[in-house]
């Protein structure tokens, strides 16, 4: 196997100015600097994903998870350390991530085609296929923004999964579909994964996590604090969840 | 650079999805919004024309067609900055959800504006013919027509770099687009659009400085591109003529290439130093949108 995701050292900074002083007026009239918070959003993570491993990355909110998938998704870029990925990347960070509310089902298709930098052809070439996964047929010439979250889910997934990429990166958005279409989703990660692809997810439905990932990586204020075997490590994630309650 | 476009190069087909978006949505999907989309600027022209021709006496022959030639690349340069300062904003969700390089968008409001300058430079081809040679018996169609390819793709450039720059500055200062339109208010009195460069230079021709400093002067002002592109269209899609202003005449000039090559150098060195702007900032736009 070879790698899939290579990750070094890998830190985030955010500096979240705390008045929006935006605007070319401002910063003519005023001489003092908007006072800047420091975020950390991120520390330090390595971890070396090969291509046929299906991780699930877990944590409390705000521990960095979405902002890891943003990094290897190359939507953000890291503040200091190395991202290597090597294979094509499809992404879905978000319900209707990509999906324009103006153009219809069908355009839609085409358009994140286009944003995952395939070419006409081949994004007809695999039409047929997401529109059979995603159920949409009554609704495919209809504009997105007629949709439901139910079904903004069923495209965006079938467009990410169905164009065939080498690495998938799912953000908590399973979650939204109903039971049906939440083990479809399931069921086709799980082809995906045996035919030897990678994907990585964000997940705090852990029953999820344990049945479809074989790797869980646990986020803690934006360091790994356990990286392993799913079960071991949601199982000292639980724990610790626990006794932070008592205390 | 050549990494940049080379990536760019890639997601052609986005850029023309979000090309051919951005038309239909302008004209409706139908022939009928095009012209309807023309009837603001044809409007202006014909106000101007009245203004220019009987109120100041700027006489000069076929005077609507000489504004329309300098009127339709403002309007190009001007929607394209204007669009462009608000692209990045309107996509926020596509620069914090998905990656692609970003110049896309300001590309795709360029060469939107682009497509549509084409269409309007057609109908005024098609006024030059038939109304001004065929019924004014004017001239019509000149052979140094031939420089207009050249001329689109120089201003094509200055815009690009303006745009790259506008586009970023936007998303971090948010008034940009009200100190863009302030400003492109003021370059539209500023540009020879609705008077010929001939009266700049002479209205130079009178200030008590030697008269090598005139020619020097007259030729910096050419230099700003904007400046060297409106006259240079003017002059290579139309005759001279007779200029005269409230009876006296004006000495028209020709056509200066050795200052519009050098014009077409500051085009391109902005176009160079907008990417470069740009490249250095678009990975914090995710964060900042």
């Amino acid at each position: 196997m070879s790698t899939a995701i290579l990750l070094s050292g890998v830190t985030k900074v955010f500096d979240l100015p705390h008045e929006k002083q935006t605007s070319i007026k401002a910063a003519v009239l005023s001489f003092r600097k908007p006072p800047v918070q420091r975020l950390v959003a991120l520390d330090d993570v390595s971890a070396s994903i090969e291509h046929g491993e299906s991780v699930a990355v877990i944590g409390r909110n705000g521990s960095g998870k979405s902002t890891l998938l943003r990094i290897i998704a190359r939507v953000y870029r890291q503040t200091s350390g190395t991202v290597e990925v090597n294979g094509r990347l499809s992404t879905m960070l978000d319900l209707g991530a990509g999906i324009e509310p103006e153009l219809t089902g069908r355009e839609n298709i085409f358009f994140n085609g286009a944003i995952m930098g395939l070419s006409m052809p081949q994004i007809r070439a695999k039409q047929d296929r997401i529109i059979e996964f995603s159920e949409l047929d009554g609704f495919i010439d209809a504009p997105a923004k007629t949709y439901s979250n139910g079904m903004l889910l069923r495209l965006g997934f079938s467009i990410a999964i169905e164009t065939d990429p080498d690495i998938l990166l799912v953000d908590e958005v399973i979650a939204v579909g109903d039971a049906a279409f939440q083990q479809k989703c399931y069921r086709r990660i799980n082809e995906f994964k045996n035919a030897g692809r990678t994907i990585v997810f964000v997940t705090h439905d852990l029953t999820a996590a344990r049945s479809v990932a074989s790797r869980a990586i646990w986020l803690d204020a934006g360091k790994v604090r356990a990286d392993g075997e799913v079960k071991s490590v949601i199982d000292s994630y639980l724990a610790a969840s626990a006794s932070k309650e008592e205390t | 650079m050549i990494a940049h476009i080379r990536e760019l190069l890639k997601y052609r087909d986005l850029l023309k999805q979000l090309v051919v978006r951005d038309l239909k949505v302008r004209y409706k999907n139908s022939v009928l919004g095009f012209f309807w989309s023309l009837l603001n600027p044809l409007v202006q022209v014909a106000t101007i024309t009245v203004v220019v021709k009987y109120v100041l006496r700027l006489d000069i022959a076929n005077y609507s067609a000489y504004l329309l030639v300098a009127y339709l690349p403002w309007v190009f340069f001007q929607m394209a900055l204007l669009d462009s300062s608000q692209v990045l904003i309107i996509h926020r969700d596509l620069l914090r959800k998905v990656y692609f390089p970003r110049e896309v968008l300001p590309l795709s409001a360029v060469l939107s504006n682009l497509v549509h300058f084409l269409l309007a430079l057609v109908v005024f081809f098609a006024y030059l013919v038939f109304y001004i040679h065929l019924i004014l018996h004017g001239s019509g169609i000149l052979i140094t027509t031939l420089w207009l390819p050249v001329l689109v793709a120089l201003q094509c450039l200055l815009i690009v770099g303006l745009t790259c720059i506008v586009s970023c500055l936007n998303v971090f200062y948010e008034d940009t687009k009200y100190v863009l339109a302030v400003f492109l208010n003021v370059c539209f009195y500023l540009t020879p659009i609705m008077y010929p460069a001939e009266l700049v230079r002479s209205w130079i021709g009178t200030w008590s400085v030697p008269e090598v400093y005139k020619t020097v002067l007259y030729k910096l002002y050419l230099l700003n591109p904007m400046n060297a592109l409106i006259d240079a269209y003017r002059k290579t899609l139309l005759p001279v003529s007779e200029l005269k202003l409230r009876e006296t005449p004006i000495e028209a000039l020709p056509l200066d290439y050795g200052t519009l090559a050098g014009a077409a150098v500051i085009c391109a060195l902005v176009a160079i130093g907008g990417y470069a702007f740009f490249n250095a900032r678009k990975w914090v736009f995710a964060e900042r949108v």
